[in-house]
């Protein structure tokens, strides 16, 4: 078995009078695709945001690679190699593609023109060195979010939190980003996604936490989850069941 | 396809170089009118001026770093300004030591004096920045005020005149005092040119267009900005040592006063926020205003500048929020079209 990459411990988060996450814990191990789930509002992205440091957790505790980064600021977060893409792009709009992935590179490579280079790479892999001059501002929603992967790659993470990155996608551009996500994790990197795209959660992940209102619900294999009658009931409903 | 892909850059590569040595050309001229300049003016009240508009070149510059690249208005640039004049005409008189020392002396302390606001108030957003830099400026102004045994309080202080002397940074004409001045205007355009060109200039641009994404993708937005304002507080002392030199008399009001915090940030905001040369458009330009004012109405209508500076601030931001450089670029741009096109016919 390989060692525990991420240890979330008891994370809980409320705003105002909505516990947004409770009592939360899951391991993420290295090499592996950790696929999160649950309805809308149940605290993928909180979760998310407790993780890199956008909130700040009410009790619980963040270790990553071994250390206590709980209350860490994002950028420290990122330092240490645990990087995040936002469910709604936020390009740098006003200017070019292959400079808003710079601004990923920037972080290992001080040398503007290393970064360049590093920034093409991350751009060609996902896809998009041929819009490198474009400016961000008007590239398509998805291609938007391709440049957020590419940003957040160009930080040489060790692990990946990526935020529905597939919603919207058609079939074809759906299989080309499990493509590259397999891709990653096959230069070492562990990748979480949250993903309401079964077909993709299904095949991609190892193992799938389920979330609902906050909470851990399920745990396990694909297969596990898909046949669990909580999950079920909660989430993918009955004609999931048929299928 | 892929042929004519090639020729294409190719024939893009040959205009390119048409253009840069244009440029180059223009650039040229432009350098060898600044140093020709004061010898083509009738007399040394004209001198003045351009040494003025040198120096403005110098503040605007440092203040658009901040106030134009970290996007974070200061409204009290006389703070590190007049930190520099006070500490080095201070220095000056009490231990004797060469202005040529003390120039780095007080950009030093303008720059320490910088460390904590940015430490305070780059953690938050909103309007803080501003507000702290107009309560230091005027904080400053009081004590200088007040410790009158040192500062000499309201009547200020001045620079021992020791004749032409130029290891003392003095001297008995104006021609010295512009080349210097020429020279401290394109230090900090060049240092302006090398920051933008860097990573911290370009993680300045990231969180000017969105600070969570800079975040999540490891940039330390109130480091970056804190270092801009490190940088930009140094120069700002710097030119406020050479300008105490250069006048020999410096008081709280002048140096720390709000009228002088608006003047450098309103030569940048009129020039153009976050560019190379918009300083140096936008120095020209007020220094034309302010002299013009002074002589058509010669002080009879005390604090008719500060007017003139809030009509000037209204009107930029009204009609041209980007400044009067973004004009002069597409006049600029045209005239080279216009030389590609010439010489394009006659290959």
């Amino acid at each position: 078995m390989s060692e525990i990459l991420l240890d979330v411990q008891g994370l809980s988060k409320h705003f105002g009078g909505l516990q947004a996450v409770l009592d939360l814990s899951f391991q993420v191990r290295t090499g592996e695709i950790l696929g999160v789930i649950g309805p809308n509002g149940s605290g993928k992205t909180t979760t998310f945001n407790l993780i890199t440091g956008f909130y700040r957790p009410d009790r619980g505790h963040v270790r990553f690679a071994g250390q206590d980064t709980t209350g860490l600021r994002p950028y420290d977060v990122c330092a240490r190699g645990l990087v995040r893409t936002f469910q709604v792009a936020k390009p740098f709009p006003a200017i070019s593609v292959l400079r808003n992935a710079m601004m990923g590179t920037l972080l290992r490579h001080a040398d503007p023109l290393v970064a360049e280079a590093k920034a093409r790479d991350v751009l060609t892999l996902v896809g998009l060195e041929a819009r490198a001059h474009m400016e961000a501002g008007s590239l398509t929603t998805i291609d938007q979010r391709r440049l957020e992967v590419a940003r957040a790659l160009g930080t040489e993470p060790r692990l990946l939190l990526l935020d529905e990155t597939m919603a919207g996608l058609t079939l074809t551009e759906v299989s080309e980003a499990m493509r590259l996500i397999a891709s990653l994790r096959e230069r070492g990197l562990t990748v979480v996604v949250v993903e309401h795209v079964m077909r993709a959660v299904m095949n991609l992940s190892d193992r799938i936490v389920v979330l609902n209102q906050g909470t851990k619900i399920a745990e396990g294999k694909p297969a596990e989850i898909a046949a669990n009658p909580e999950v079920i009931r909660a989430y993918l409903g009955a004609e999931y069941q048929r299928a | 396809m892929a042929e004519s892909a090639a020729t294409g850059q190719s024939d893009l590569a040959v205009r390119g170089k048409r253009v840069r040595g244009l440029e180059r050309a223009i650039a040229t001229a432009a350098i060898l009118f600044v140093l020709i300049l004061p010898w083509l003016l009738p007399n040394p009240f004209y001198v003045h001026i351009v040494i003025m508009m040198a120096i403005f070149v110098a503040l605007g510059g440092a203040w658009n770093i901040i106030g134009g690249y970290g996007g974070q208005l200061s409204l009290g640039h006389a703070a590190f300004f007049g930190t520099g004049a006070y500490v080095s005409t201070l220095l000056v008189n009490a231990y004797n030591i060469s202005p040529w020392i003390t120039l780095w002396i007080g950009g030093v302390a303008a720059l320490l004096l910088s460390l904590p606001i940015g430490v305070i108030c780059f953690r938050l957003q909103g309007p803080y920045f501003t507000i702290a830099t107009i309560g230091l400026a005027e904080a400053l102004r009081l004590l200088v005020l007040h410790y009158r045994e040192i500062t000499n309080g309201a009547q200020g202080l001045t620079v021992p005149f020791k004749g032409n002397a130029p290891l003392l940074l003095q001297f008995d004409s104006k021609m010295p005092y512009y080349y210097i001045a020429v020279v401290l205007a394109a230090a900090v355009l060049l240092i302006t040119r090398r920051m933008e060109r860097s990573r911290l200039g370009h993680y300045l641009v990231a969180i000017g267009q969105n600070q969570d994404a800079a975040e999540a993708v490891g940039i330390n937005s109130a480091k970056a900005k804190g270092q801009a304002l490190a940088l930009s507080a140094f120069l700002t002392g710097v030119a406020g040592v050479y300008y105490a030199q250069y006048t020999y008399v410096i008081h709280p009001d002048g140096a720390f006063g709000l009228g002088m915090s608006i003047q450098i940030a309103l030569v940048a905001i009129v020039g153009g926020v976050g560019t190379i040369l918009g300083p140096a458009l936008g120095a020209i330009i007020m220094e034309l205003f302010v002299q013009s004012t002074q002589i058509l109405f010669a002080g009879q209508y005390p604090g008719l500048e500060l007017m003139v500076y809030g009509g000037l601030l209204v009107t930029v931001i009204l009609w041209r929020p980007r400044g009067v450089l973004p004009w002069f670029e597409s006049w600029y741009r045209r005239l080279v079209g216009r030389a590609e096109r010439v010489s394009g016919g006659t290959p």
